[in-house]
């Protein structure tokens, strides 16, 4: 059984508004500087916090090498201007990063070595495109027929998952369509305003006439994915991307993006101590392997694990944030739990929303808690997703 | 030499319609700045018109760019703001629509921006070049002059030029210089006649076609049938070229006819029938609109019935007996089967020609300088093989005379118009002749121009009848090659195999032929005396050896293609490879190891064995590993080698000689030459400049880094996608991931040292693993039986 000391305790968590990649606003901006950024938003709700006190900074990034190499945590601690002494570890678990980043620092609260830790996640997917800047697989991946599907791209996972489950193209089209809608619902109620950190980007342009550089700077608050002009029709014009006769297309796949987001966690005797205000408390963590070829599914595996590891029922999850990856491994999963479609993503997701990798699981942490908290909602919420090579993860939080 | 040297720096495109943009984007494709114009746009940028005509190029098939730098040589402007531009423009081309007073218009308006010796010249199918001049200030008129590109203009061939009264001489010589070598156009010049020479006879022809195939009562299918390349003319014949040029335009082009052709004798064959007129008031003009003379209804086609009105299921072909006549090879013969036959399709055939030859010859004084001018007109602005004098000169002249004369008499010509004079004369046996070419207006021969720019095309074009001995002095010559020489130290090869494909034939008389330049040459130039440079190996003449499992044979000829292609690289003279058309398989690996391939812009480049089933075994994929790995930043091999990878795996084809410099077949330092009948000359210049440099062959590479067996793990990573994604069958799997071991250097370490005989070892050992595989062996089969390659 578990050997806790102590609970951990979110009380602060924000993150950027999510670009589009590779051509959206936040494309110039490096993911150090994006991950400084909400470091610092972060603290900044609870400023009576000493930073001193913060012993560590977990970051999630899918891609760690290039702009988002050398241990982007560390560096983002340091760009934040908190002191020397806070560590900062970078971590990777593909798209699960960011909520295993959460994971980790409030084990590290929860084992009682630790009292303030920071977890977040930083992907640039504008800077260092999906599968990394150079593609290296083993050579024993080709050796033997049944680890072909190590080497496999996560749209044509999908397809093969939408092949077994018998996930219609016309299914996968309305689910993406459906995200959309409530992703512009969102944003037009301002359900997203408490979570995001808007980030003023700096543009430098050289302005050949008169041969100096013309700074101007551009203010983005608003996530760029979700689009008003998505139709059935448009979306089923698409060609199919991962396989000739297939059903995955760029419109009912995640869009590829650029964002970060930071969460505080400390204990019960650092909530006393500074008078913060808990935002939710950190239940459990689950991961179990799928097949590679069919690495969608894997939430069907981590769901009901993460459940009975906090003893509730599927039907006590109030909010579900499950990574859209793909409408095809989403429907899968739904329709094999069985899960209530009204309390998985009410604010869209990732088709909508966008999927910087790394930063994910964090930045729907995010949504989770402040969009519970919204409306005026308690219990139990959950952050999902599956992982490339086959994995599911999941997160359970209860939201105060 | 010219006594000016003419330098065009800026060249100015006035409409930004199909031509204008058009002729932009070949300027574009020549590296010539261009400024676009058109109106300003009454809302928003005020270039958005020329703005979006550019953007419109990359779109359009067949493609005006022949690279994707080209587009960013053109500058979108508009009349209001950026007349100024003109003034640094050394030619300024308009392009607008066909109306006279919309062009005299514009004139007022730009004459004053002209720099002093601009050339301006406007690009009209038909309208009065001189009535244009006469609404110029004098000034300019010395510098004017009436161009007619034909479309597509990056591919036809044809640009006419048509003085006017006070064009300047030494103005038209600089522009026919510009046209031919630094636009690559066959240039003719026109008189000043309506729709000049080409689209005057051209547009007879497709009118006395259809007007033959109402009287014979031939479908319109069966008409493209017969009328395509069945008579050596394009796949689109008479009524798809109508669909395609759009049949508003075609219209348009009977109605100038019309119009100013008033005492021409076939006056009444100029209007536009019924059927056409209806089809044109429905909105239905062609390819643009998707629904003309065919249309098209999911796979099924099906063309009007004119007699109707309604459409029926397209896809009837001409009669067997019939076609049997056309593939008489003799002329003489053929058309006299065509005339003799009751056929009515023969006799349509034959009506078709005879009121061609019957108009050519009734006009040739009023429009054209000669029979030859007539000839390439049709030739390069239609894509006739063969023009029609030298189709009546080859049929007999007499005997066709003779036809003429009855068929006229008997009232079944279009026209009752005699013959003239000199085409009746009793010793006439043609128009075409080794001393020149016949012009009816001033009743001589006259010979080729004597412009200096034709004294670059060594091997230009030939009108039948016209002297064509093969050039130069042959050195040596086997069944597979004629070796040859003008005199200037280069050993010319040119293979004589069907489509330049290479067999052992080829192979010998190459290495002979290398032998003999090292001994007594500067220079060896590989050319062809016309396209294709070479389909690639003759599959052919593997097929014997291949029959009896003589696999050492097939292997022992493979190692011969490959140390022919690395002695044309290490060979102690300067190697170029002349090319033009496709240039396949073998014949792509032979240019990439010369010291340089001087390719016409029209040239379609690729290594594209896996068609058959093969990889590339003469040096192809060595050679792209090898400058991968030369080209490879921080020692990462495998990024300069996956794009090559890519563009053998899925044979990618360069579809100019500029694209396949971006591909990576040529290289940056091989030159493009855009008028292909001066390809020689170029190729000899720059053997000769590399042999007068003091010229030594490249130092051995002694070894090289490749990318290894996690660099092939890499690459079959994508492939298993593309395979499990269903985009590519099991044996193209089979196949890639062979290329990938073979161009990643084999089962070796990333960032082995190799050297180059290692990957010519395992190409050649993976070519036989691939020759002995039956699906490999199917594909084969396939391409020799069908010429399709087959996916299985």
């Amino acid at each position: 059984m578990t050997k806790q000391v102590q609970e951990a305790y979110i009380v602060a968590v924000t993150r950027t508004p999510v670009g589009k990649a590779p051509r959206g606003m936040l494309r110039n901006v490096r993911p150090d500087d994006l991950l400084a950024h909400v470091i610092k938003s972060a603290l900044a709700q609870v400023p009576t916090l000493d930073t001193s006190l913060i012993s560590d900074a977990v970051v999630g990034c899918a891609f760690p090498e290039a702009e988002q190499g050398l241990n982007m945590a560390r560096i983002g601690v340091l760009l934040a201007g908190l002191p020397d002494t806070v560590g900062g570890v970078t971590i990777n678990r593909y798209c699960s990063s960011g909520i295993n980043a959460v994971q980790i620092a409030a084990d590290r609260i929860r084992l009682g070595e630790a009292d303030v830790v920071i977890a977040g996640g930083a992907e640039s997917m504008s800077m260092v495109p999906m599968m990394g800047n150079k593609v290296a697989l083993n050579p024993e991946i080709f050796a033997k027929d049944e680890n072909y599907a190590i080497a496999y791209g996560m749209g044509l996972t999908a397809e093969k998952v939408a092949q077994q489950w018998q996930v219609s193209r016309e299914d996968q089209d309305a689910f993406a369509l459906e995200s959309h809608r409530r992703a512009l619902a969102a944003i037009q109620s301002g359900a997203f305003k408490s979570e995001i950190t808007p980030f003023e980007v700096t543009l430098r342009r050289p302005n050949l006439a008169t041969g100096e550089v013309q700074i101007s700077k551009k203010l983005l608050d608003t996530d760029e994915g979700p689009r008003a002009d998505t139709s059935l029709e448009g979306l089923a014009k698409l060609k199919t991307v991962f396989d000739a006769k297939g059903s995955v297309t760029a419109g009912n796949s995640s869009q590829t993006s650029d964002g970060a987001a930071a969460v505080v966690l400390v204990s019960e005797k650092i909530l006393k101590q500074f008078n913060l205000t808990p935002l939710a408390r950190y239940v459990t963590f689950s991961v179990k392997g799928v097949p590679p070829a069919i690495m969608g599914i894997g939430p069907k595996e981590a769901i009901p694990l993460a459940c009975r590891q906090a003893g509730i029922a599927q039907n006590d999850l109030k909010w579900i944030e499950l990574n859209e990856a793909f409408a095809a491994q989403s429907l899968a999963v739904i329709r094999d739990l069985e899960l209530d479609t009204t309390v998985i993503n009410p604010h869209g997701g990732a088709i909508a929303l966008g999927h910087p990798l790394g930063a994910t699981g964090a930045i729907r942490t995010a949504t989770l808690v402040h969009g519970m908290r919204n409306q005026g909602k308690q219990g139990y919420g959950m952050v999902t997703m599956c992982i490339g090579t086959g994995m599911g993860a999941a997160g359970i939080l209860e939201i105060l | 030499m010219s006594q000016t040297k003419f330098i065009v720096r800026k060249v100015a495109v006035l409409g930004a319609g199909v031509m204008g943009a058009q002729i932009a984007a070949h300027l574009a494709n020549a590296r010539v700045p261009t400024v676009l114009f058109d109106l300003p746009a009454t809302t928003g940028d005020k270039n958005a018109i020329a703005l979006k005509a550019i953007d419109a190029l990359k779109k359009q098939k067949p493609s005006p760019l022949a690279g994707k730098d080209a587009i960013g040589a053109i500058t979108p402007a508009n009349y209001d703001d950026h007349l100024s531009l003109l003034k640094d423009c050394d030619l300024v081309i308009e392009a607008i629509a066909e109306r006279m007073d919309w062009k005299t218009d514009l004139y007022r308006k730009v004459a004053p921006h002209l720099g002093d010796n601009t050339i301006f010249v406007t690009n009209t199918s038909g309208l009065s070049i001189n009535t244009l001049a006469d609404s110029l200030p004098d000034n300019l008129k010395p510098h004017f002059c009436g161009v007619h590109f034909f479309n597509p203009p990056r591919y036809m061939h044809l640009v006419e030029i048509i003085p006017c009264r006070g064009s300047n001489a030494e103005m038209l010589d600089n522009l026919e210089r510009f046209l031919v070598t630094t636009l690559g156009k066959g240039v003719i010049r026109a008189k000043d006649t309506p729709n000049f020479v080409a689209n005057r006879i051209g547009v007879f022809s497709m009118l006395a076609t259809i007007a033959n195939a109402e009287k014979f009562g031939i479908r319109f299918d069966v008409v493209d049938d017969l009328t395509g390349p069945r008579l050596g003319r394009p796949k689109s014949a008479t009524f798809r070229t109508a669909d395609v040029v759009g049949l508003d335009t075609f219209a348009h082009v009977v109605k100038t006819m019309q119009d100013t052709l008033p005492n021409d004798p076939w006056h009444g064959l100029f209007k536009s029938p019924e059927w056409l007129q209806k089809l044109i008031a429905a909105g239905a003009l062609g390819a643009k609109t998707k629904v003309g003379i065919y249309k098209k209804e999911g796979k099924q086609m099906f063309v009007l019935d004119p007699a109707s009105g309604e459409y029926v299921g397209s896809g009837e072909k001409g009669d067997d007996a019939v076609k049997d006549i056309l593939k008489n090879p003799d002329p003489a013969a053929k058309f006299k089967a065509l005339r003799e036959s009751q056929h009515p399709q023969a006799q349509f055939l034959w009506a078709c020609f005879r009121d061609v030859f019957h108009y050519i010859a009734v006009h040739l004084a009023d429009i054209a300088h000669s029979a030859r001018d007539v000839d390439f007109a049709i030739r390069w602005g239609f894509g006739w093989s063969v023009g029609p004098f030298e189709t009546w000169q080859s049929a007999g002249w007499q005997q066709v005379v003779g036809w003429i004369k009855e068929d006229v008499e008997a009232g079944r010509a279009l026209s009752s118009a005699a013959l003239p004079a000199w085409a009746l004369a009793a010793d006439r046996s043609g128009v075409h002749f080794a001393e020149g070419s016949f012009d009816a207006a001033g009743g001589r021969l006259v010979g080729r121009s004597t412009l200096d720019v034709y004294s670059r095309q060594l091997a230009p074009a030939r009108v039948l009848g016209e002297k064509s001995a093969p050039l130069g002095d042959t050195v040596f010559e086997n069944d597979g090659v004629r070796a040859f020489t003008t005199g200037d130290d280069v050993l010319v090869v040119s293979f004589k195999s069907k489509a330049h494909a290479i067999g052992p034939d080829v192979l010998e008389g190459l290495n002979t032929a290398l032998d003999i330049a090292e001994e007594r040459f500067k220079a060896l130039v590989i050319w062809q005396t016309e396209e294709p440079f070479s389909v690639g190996a003759d599959l052919q003449s593997m097929m014997p050896a291949f029959m009896m499992g003589d696999w050492d044979s097939i292997e022992s000829m493979v190692r011969r293609f490959q140390d022919t292609s690395m002695r044309l690289r290490y060979s102690p003279v300067p190697t170029v490879a002349a090319t033009q058309g496709y240039v396949f398989g073998g014949g792509c690996e032979f240019a990439m190891h010369v010291d340089r391939a001087v390719a016409a812009l029209e040239s379609y480049v690729g290594l594209v064995e896996v068609g058959v089933g093969l990889l590339p075994g003469g040096g192809g994929c060595k050679e792209f590993a090898l400058r991968a790995s030369q080209q490879a930043k921080g020692g990462d091999v495998l990024a300069s080698l996956k794009d090559y990878f890519m563009a053998v795996a899925m044979a990618k084809v360069g579809t100019s000689a500029i694209e396949t410099q971006e591909i990576g077949y040529f290289r940056p330092t091989d030159v493009v030459v855009f008028n292909a009948y001066e390809l020689l000359y170029v190729a000899k210049q720059q053997a000769l400049a590399l042999a007068e440099s003091g010229y030594r062959p490249p130092l051995k590479v002694k070894s090289f880094p490749v990318a290894g067996r996690t660099g092939a793990a890499s690459i079959k990573g994508q492939l298993v996608n593309m395979l499990e994604g269903r985009f590519i069958s099991q044996h193209d799997f089979f196949i890639s991931g062979l290329i990938a071991d073979v161009m990643t250097g084999g089962d070796v370490d990333a960032g082995t040292e190799v050297d180059e005989q290692w990957i010519l070892d395992l190409e050649r050992k993976a070519f036989m693993t691939l020759l002995k595989n039956s699906k490999t062996q199917d594909r084969i089969a396939n391409m020799l039986t069908t010429g399709k390659p087959l996916r299985n």
